[in-house]
Order: C-alpha cells, then structure tokens, then sequence
C-alpha cells in the first residue's frame, strides 16, 4: 500500500531541496566569481592610495592589513615598501594583474606605472585569505537556505496533511460503518474531488441493500413457504408408509428425497438466520466445549450407525458468539465428518487453546479432500468427488460448508482445511478469538 | 573548503541513493507481480541502513589500520574486496532470484532476495559511508572548516538525495514492464560501474598491471563537471578508462544483461504476467 501524504511530501520536498540546493551551489560560485571581481578592484584602488603616498620621509613599518603587501619601485631602487615585504621585487615590472608565489604563500598581485613620477607600484594579496572572507561572507547567504529546509519540510507536510485532510475524514466514515450498517455515507462539506466518491459509494450502498433484502425475503419466504407443504408431505408420507409397507422400494425413495429436500430447507433457514444484523442481536459469551459436548449427544445415534469410533478432547473454552449460529456450525462440520468416513472410521474432535485462539478441529478417517477442491468446497452447492465416488451419491446439498464458512466469518473466525492426523481424511480447523 | 565537500558528498551520497531507489522499486515490482507467491517486506532496507551506517563508522575506525597491510596498499585491496563481494550478490539477485518463483520454495527465494539487497546496499553505505567519515573528520579537525565543510556535506547530501527520491518515484510512475526494464539497465551499469572500479582500485595497488587508456572524453564531458559526476553515479562514466577497466566493464554487463532476471524484464513472462 503507498501513501499518498508521504509521496506526496518526499517528492515535493525533493524537488523544493534539489533545485534551491543546486540554485544555491550557483548562486554561490557567481557570488565568489563576484568577490573575485571586487577584491582586485580594491586592489587596484589601494595602489592607486600607495602611489600618493609621500616617499620623502619615513615610510619603513606602513602596514595595509592582514595579508597585504606593497612596494614602490622607481629605476630599479625600491622606495618604500610595507612591513614584512621581501627587499627583492614582488611582482614583474609589468602593469596588470597577475598571481605570485612567495613566503609559502600564493599571492594575488597589481602592478600600476606612473609615468609623471616615473615610479611602478605592486600590491599583493593572499590568496588564501581573500577566499576564507569571500566564502564566509557568500555562505552567510547560503547558511538561511539550508536550515529553512527542514522548516519548509515540516510546512509541506503540515499543508499535504491539511489537503488530505477530507480523504482522511471519509475513510474513517468508511472504516466506522459496521459489516451490516447499509445507510448511505453522510459526509458534509466534502471536497469537491470526493463527491464523486461519495455519490458512487452511496449510490453502490443503496443497490447492495436492495439486492441484499430482495435475496433475504426469498430466502426467508421460500423457506418458510416450503416448510408447511413438506410438513404435510411428511404426514402423508407416514400414512402411506403404512398402506403400502415402509420396505417398499419406491417409497423409501420417495422419504429420502422428502428428507433431503427438508435438510435443505433447513440449511436454507439456517444461512438467513445467520446474518450480520442477527448475530449482533444474539451474541454473548458461550462455553465453545461444552456446546460441542451438546451436539455429540445429539448426533452420536448417527455414528453409532455407522460404527464409527469418536473421540471429543478439549476443556472449558470461552468465545464471544450466538449460540444457535455456533450449534449450527458445529452439527454441518460433525455431519459432514459423519457422512463421508467409511463405516468403522475414527473421528477425532477437539476444542484447544493455540496461542490466542481457540481452535476446533474435527478429523476424520475418510478419503479427504483434494488441494485443488479445499478452497471451492465453501462455494454455496459445489460439492466434490471424493475418492473417486460421486459424492452425489451422498445425502446433502451442499450448502453445509458455506454456512460453516459464514457462521465462522460473522464470528471473525478463520476456517482451514488440512489433511487430518490419520492415514488418509481431512481436518477442519476453525480458529475463534479467545475472550478476553 | 565549501566546494569540495558538495562534490565528494554529492557523489558519494548519489551512488548509494540511486543503488537503494533502484533496490527499493524492485521489491515494489517483485511484490507487485508475484505478491501472493513472493512476499518481500520493504523494511529490509532499515535493516541494512542501520547495519550500513554502523559498518561504515567502524570501517572508518580501522582504515589507519587497514591502510598499512599488504605494503600500504591495504586500502585499496579491500576497498576491492568490498566491491567483489557487492558483485558478488548482484550477480546472485540478478541470477538466481527469478527461477522458479512459481514453485513451492519461493519462501525461500524471497529470503534469499532479502537478503542480497540487505548486503549489497550494507556494503555499499560501508564504502560510501566511511569516505565520508574521513573526509569529515579530517577536515572538521580544524574549527574554522566546520561551517564551510558542513553546510557543503549537507548541500551535497540534499542533492544526492532528491535524486533518489525523485528517481524512486519517478520508476514507480512508470508501467511495470518499462520500471523493471530501466531497474535492471541501471542494475547492469552499476555492475559495471563496481567492475570498473576493482580494476582501478588493484591496479592503483600494483595487484593488476597498468593498461593503455581505452578513451579519452575529458575534453567532452569532464570527469569534475556536475553532469560527469552525475553521469559517474548514474552509469559509471569515466572520461579516461583503462582498456583493462572498459573491458571488466562490459563483461559485468553482460554477466547481468544474460541473467534471467534481465531476460525476464526485457519481452517474456513479464509482459504477459503484469500488463493488466
């Protein structure tokens, strides 16, 4: 995931810094060009003061400033000169500027002639010292930039965070709404660049609502619907069970697909039963282990049926969740064991604590599930062939894990399927939060 | 005072900070392509900055030392040892990193990925980093400096550092297909870039044998120029190379140019795996 706010402000801030740098390297190397320039000028002004001077008297000890040597020259006879000035000449009898080397030092020179008094003046500066001035001085103007970065680095955050600031409010609008909440996103003064946003989010709200409720009634009225014909199918059947003989070939039929059709709509209840809005209603702490206890009990004619051996391990365990919606989960993963180990297969259940979770695993002996059908086995009818047998052949329809798989996600829970313990089987292991 | 110390930052920050913005849209591209199947966390790059800057204070630390093996050339011999190794664990990532990203051991892979970044930038900050060291705490010795030296260092440094982050960003803009492709040309100068730089740091040690210069740009485009040491940074440029050198030169190109990696930016499974 990238941030916008620290693209934003890296990139920003990285152009701001690489052009006033660079603009500052360039500023600096004229600026010193400059200094160069108005070095010699006072070089040239100051011979121009040397040459007034009146030689007639004691000139020994004129000092001119720090690194500052002069001499004055007339047929060869050297008439005045400042403190620490070598005896010999310093500079070529030639009129201009030039740089000399002496004294371990390098020099900038300027030599003027006069021709009325006939007398060659030569100043000399260190080189060494006119570039220390210039550059404090040039740096003085430099120095301002570089600190201000930091301050115009916390500005361009401060503004990117001001202009964000509208992103930031509609996605903790966003992120408050509940898993069921489907009212329309209330957000004032937006900015404009949102209400596109806004209006399409709102506008895809509304739909999923409305798509939502018409598959909730459905649901709900077919179930309810079929429920009263199916009952009175039951009845009907018993008599004629009665008539004509219950071992009769047909008629066994005829129950089975009257109790396959009943599963059905059981399991159809079951998912609209489960939503969001309900399971906030009906949720409380329950004691996972024991739930599990309640509905061995109530399936384990089923196994004993099919002389299937199982074992339940596991201690008291407490999570947040509705208990009817937990039962549920809890007889599709027991059926499901039921249905497809062999006869005389183990089935192991276990309620444990693992790190911070609670995990319910049940294991079974049978053929096990593929890799390729684990993660379409939640897909609501996807039913797959296990071992090599139709799986059609089996009662259900399909809807088991996909409500399994539903109950776990309202209860935040996470649902993995893995080859089990035994030879062959697969294990179903749904990890619940612990309570705190 | 001011002056050099902008260029030696310059060029040394820019080195590292183009090698890490490439490193870096790397992972963004591996993460993007093969997220599910590659999981590569981008907080390698805290690990080898912290491990960087403390290997180039302590590589700084020894250098007296260091620098009086083999004869007074013991600098340079491992200044060349540290480059090796960086080429080293470029020609692993650029090698070894793609193969078989689909199978069961991408875990691993990505590890290995990891961790090949983390050493090839730690020992790039070492290098880059301990120059620095030096330079400043030589020259810092001295109080009237400070000003001048710092406020060039941190000129330097801002420069080189805007220009990896406007490179980072500036890859990230691109398409997948075209990031990966300019990455791994960059990539492929770098190597020759290191390549280039062992031959003249062995033979500054009398370790290789001098050879005539390959070419002579300088008049064209000085080494000293800003956009030489840009160039420098960017792809190596020298404006008088040995032959020795050109040669090592292209032969690290290559060794990239025909790795996977670079067969796989460059038309291939890319192109069909990323355009979306």
């Amino acid at each position: 995931m990238r941030s916008i706010r620290l693209f934003l402000v890296a990139s920003i801030l990285a152009t701001l810094t690489l052009f006033n740098f660079v603009a500052a390297l360039q500023g600096y190397q004229s600026s010193m060009e400059e200094a160069e320039a108005l070095f010699d000028r006072q070089l040239e002004d100051l011979a121009a003061i040397v040459l007034n001077i009146d030689v007639s008297g004691e000139v020994e000890g004129i000092s001119l400033g720090n690194g500052i040597l002069f001499q004055i020259w007339q047929s060869s006879e050297l008439l005045a000169a400042s403190s620490g000035s070598p005896a010999e000449s310093i500079l070529e009898f030639e009129e201009g500027f030039s740089f000399v080397n002496f004294d371990s030092y390098r020099w900038r020179g300027f030599t003027q002639f006069n021709p009325s008094s006939q007398r060659w003046v030569m100043v000399v500066e260190r080189t060494d010292l006119r570039f220390i001035l210039a550059e404090n001085v040039v740096l003085e103007s430099v120095l301002p930039i570089l600190l201000g970065i930091p301050l115009v680095g916390l500005l361009i955050w401060s503004i990117v965070s001001l202009g964000l600031r509208p992103l930031d409010k509609l996605s903790t609008e966003l992120k408050k709404k509940q898993a069921h909440d489907l009212s329309p996103v209330v957000y004032e003064n937006s900015a404009r660049e949102l209400e596109q946003v806004i209006q399409s989010t709102n506008s895809f709200i509304l739909r999923l609502d409305e798509v939502l409720e018409r598959e909730k009634r459905f649901s709900a009225d077919a179930a309810h619907e079929l429920r009263t014909p199916i009952s009175a199918l039951k009845i009907q059947l018993h008599n004629l069970g009665e008539e004509i003989g219950s071992d009769h070939e047909s008629f066994q039929q005829l129950q089975s697909g009257v109790e396959r059709m009943q599963h059905l709509i059981e399991q159809l209840l079951s998912l609209y039963r489960t939503t969001p809005e309900k399971f906030a209603q009906n949720c409380h702490q329950v004691d996972l282990y024991q739930l599990v206890q309640e509905q061995i009990a109530q399936l384990y004619s089923s196994f004993e049926n099919r002389n299937q051996i199982l074992e339940l391990s596991g201690d008291e365990a407490l999570i947040e969740g509705d208990d009817f919606a937990l039962q549920t989960l809890v007889s599709n993963l027991l059926s499901n064991a039921n249905k497809y180990t062999p006869e005389g297969g183990k089935i192991l259940v276990s309620v444990c604590e693992i790190d911070s979770d609670i995990v319910l695993s049940v294991e079974d002996s049978g053929p096990g599930i593929a890799e390729e059908d684990r993660l379409r086995i939640f897909d609501r009818f996807y039913r797959s062939d296990l071992g090599g047998n139709s799986n059609r052949e089996m009662p259900g329809c399909g809807l088991g894990l996909t409500i399994v798989a539903h109950i776990a996600e309202l209860h935040q829970a996470r649902v993995v399927v893995e080859g089990s313990n035994f030879e062959s089987g697969s294990a179903f292991r749904v990890k619940f939060r612990k309570k705190k | 005072m001011f002056i050099n110390s902008v260029i030696l930052l310059l060029q040394e920050i820019l080195e590292a900070a183009l090698l890490i913005s490439v490193l870096l849209v790397i992972t963004n591209l591996f993460h993007d392509i093969w997220g599910r199947s590659f999981v590569l966390r981008k907080t390698w790059i805290f690990y080898a900055l912290i491990l960087g800057c403390a290997g180039a204070w302590l590589y700084a630390l020894v250098t007296p030392t260091v620098s009086e093996w083999f004869d007074y050339v013991g600098q340079e011999v491992v200044n060349s040892l540290i480059h090796l190794v960086s080429l080293g664990f470029l020609i692993l990532l650029s090698w070894v990193a793609p193969s078989n990203y689909f199978s069961d051991k991408t875990s691993q892979r990505a590890q290995l990925v990891i961790a090949s970044m983390v050493v090839i930038v730690l020992l790039a900050l070492v290098r880059e980093g301990s120059e620095i060291l030096l330079y400043l705490g030589g020259v810092t010795s001295q109080s009237e400096n400070v000003v001048p030296v710092l406020s060039g260092a941190v000129i330097g440094a801002g420069i080189g550092l805007s220009c990896g982050v406007i490179l980072y960003y500036g890859l990230t803009s691109l398409s997948h297909t075209w990031a990966f492709r300019v990455c791994l040309l960059l990539l492929a100068f770098v190597c020759g870039n290191i390549a280039s730089q062992i031959v003249m740091l062995l033979t500054q040690a009398d370790w290789l044998p001098y050879t005539a210069i390959a070419w002579d740009t300088a008049g064209l485009l000085p080494e000293n120029s800003i956009t030489g040491r840009l160039l420098y940074a960017l792809i190596g440029y020298e404006a008088t190379p040995s032959i020795l050198q050109a040669v090592c030169y292209g032969l690290a190109m290559l060794i990239i140019i025909f790795g996977p990696l670079f067969r796989l930016a460059w038309p291939g499974i890319l192109a069909k795996n990323v355009e979306q």
